[in-house]
């Protein structure tokens, strides 16, 4: 029965089995994740941000559990594009589901340096370029609250890659729409949003920030009417495809985004509670198909647009 | 893995002991944990790492009400079931050549507990146990030297005071507790040319690998994750001083 649902899905020249991506950071390098799930059953996985060379994180404490919720600062902890293509990728090999490469630079020449690297490589479907990241000193959300850099960065990248180039934006903006039309004008085949919301847990015995890095980016189901409504808005002024992401945990919530206009959607920190949530959800969709009898779940993005 | 509560019942002073039936689906190394989930709900979201305290007909696990998680954990009743994921991370490695010490503070004897088991009854080998607790209604076993720090009850101060004139170079010290007590056991071990293995804990969202949120730092300066590297590291990998 499920065999004859429609969740098939475009991004640029890409072709996604189903809508159902996994989000940078919370699910590895995919191996981490291959005795809970069937990864070929994933529409595909964006593995852990990458930067040119190999970085070691913040300082501890890192994370802190909040309501419905978790912050954290992580810092981009990571092996570098070089260490992963050699020790991580080879073990990825043969699987039917894309990978997508998450990349992360301090300055436009290093996202340019690891798209030319990987442009060599055939097994990374798509690139997920990190223009969001609240927790690192340089680079990061400083280019993704800037349009005039989301636009030379998209474009820089796009001139030396041929494969699709998502932007993910920061919902840590006024106008998000406005940033996500400069990722579009840049060339962008898409664009991914949100990522964390910057935050702030004091611990009151230490009279002073929990977290060693002061703020976090809040993430977990509290965040996710904060990423419909930043997804609706951008799906009414881009044209390209959106990724939905941020607080997803159920089916309910998968269809919210799909509906505000994700044609793609990613799971984040719900992996790091239930690690078969991914593959639940992708059930959740086709059911869903049948239930309202479409031949697509094409049909449903951005529907509540009326 | 969704099992079943046979007990969950005080055993201490803000302190339970939950009882689940054993699938018997898989060993556990004392020192290993389960990732468990309190609730179905979104709150508490993550889960909690807890290690196991013994292992028989039942898994059984000794926790302290620390946050609103565990509190909810303490009204569960028999019947009633937890999503457990797990066995995760590496146990204590045991090492018979050695004179085996075990070293515990507060509800971080848990994990000695097991451990001690093994040793005794599987290994049939002697150890022995220096379990340290604030004052008396804190204690929760009698199998091994009991201090407090008031004294109410067996030796007067902290398992450390009452270890610390014991330990030669041929000491395997297996360690779990506060910070502050497993870091003086370092400068201990350190001075008697001791062996340590300590169980750490940490800040955890996932619990396999992936979350890089638990990770502590180690004397060559990387950071290695609690729960895939750890919780239980050699007293030299540590970066004792970033604690």
């Amino acid at each position: 029965m499920a065999g004859n649902v429609n969740l098939t899905v475009k991004l640029g020249s890409l072709i996604f089995k189903n809508p159902v991506l996994t989000a940078s950071g919370t699910f590895g390098y995919g191996v981490e994740f291959e005795r809970y799930v069937d990864l070929n059953r994933l529409g595909g996985f964006v593995v852990k941000g990458l930067s040119l060379h190999e970085k070691r994180g913040n300082k501890p404490p890192r994370i802190v559990e909040t309501p419905c919720g978790m912050l954290n600062a992580i810092g981009l902890q990571n092996v570098g594009i070089d260490r992963f293509l050699e020790e991580k990728l080879p073990k990825l090999a043969g699987l039917n589901t894309h990978i997508i490469a998450n990349i992360y630079g301090i300055e436009i020449e290093e996202f340019v340096r690891l798209a030319e690297i990987l442009e060599g490589v055939p097994e990374i479907s798509a690139l997920e370029v990190n223009v969001s990241c609240p927790n690192v000193s340089k680079g990061g959300a400083l280019f993704g609250k800037d349009p005039d850099m989301v636009y030379v960065l998209t474009a820089s990248i796009k001139k030396v890659s041929n494969k699709s180039v998502i932007i993910k934006l920061t919902p840590n903006v006024d106008d998000v729409a406005f940033i996500a039309q400069a990722a579009q004008s840049g060339g962008a085949d898409a664009v991914s949003l949100i990522n964390t919301i910057t935050g702030m847990v004091i611990d009151v015995k230490e009279k002073k920030p929990l977290l060693a890095n002061k703020t976090g980016g809040l993430s977990g189901p509290a965040i996710y009417p904060v990423g419909v409504r930043m997804v609706y808005e951008v799906y009414e002024k881009v044209k390209i495809p959106i990724i939905g992401v941020g607080g997803i945990y159920n089916i309910d919530v998968a269809l919210q985004y799909i509906m505000a206009g994700a044609t793609l959607i990613e799971i984040g920190t719900a992996n790091f509670v239930d690690p078969t949530i991914s593959v639940q959800i992708i059930k959740g969709l086709e059911e869903f198909v049948i239930e309202e009898g479409l031949d697509s779940i094409s049909e449903l993005v951005g529907i509540a647009h009326g | 893995m969704r099992l079943k509560i046979v007990e969950n019942k005080k055993i201490a002073k803000d302190t339970f002991i939950l009882k689940v039936e054993n699938p018997a689906l898989f060993e556990i190394l004392p020192g290993q944990f389960f990732m468990i989930k309190i609730n179905e709900f979104n709150y508490p979201l993550l889960r909690r790492p807890f290690s196991v305290a013994g292992f028989s007909n039942t898994i059984d696990i000794i926790y302290r009400i620390v946050g609103e998680g565990t509190a909810i954990l303490s009204k569960k009743r028999e019947g009633e079931f937890l999503d457990f994921l797990g066995p995760l991370g590496n146990g204590f490695k045991i090492n018979s050549a050695k004179r085996l010490i075990l070293v515990g503070g507060g509800v971080g004897v848990a994990p000695l507990l097991y451990l001690k088991d093994v040793i005794e009854n599987r290994y049939k080998i002697a150890c022995e146990a220096y379990f340290g607790f604030n004052s008396r209604d804190e204690v929760f076993t009698d199998d091994g030297f009991i201090s407090t720090m008031d004294g109410s009850l067996g030796f007067k101060g902290t398992a450390v005071d009452m270890v610390q004139d014991k330990l030669d170079e041929d000491s395997l010290i297996f360690a779990c507790g506060p910070v502050p007590m497993m870091k003086k056991l370092a400068l201990l071990s350190f001075e008697y040319g001791c062996s340590m293995q300590v169980s750490l804990e940490s800040r955890m969202a996932c619990g396999i690998g992936v979350c890089l949120g638990c990770v502590v730092e180690t004397v060559d300066g990387d950071f290695k994750r609690v729960c895939v590297e750890g919780p239980v590291f050699d007293f030299e990998e540590i970066q004792w001083q970033e604690m």
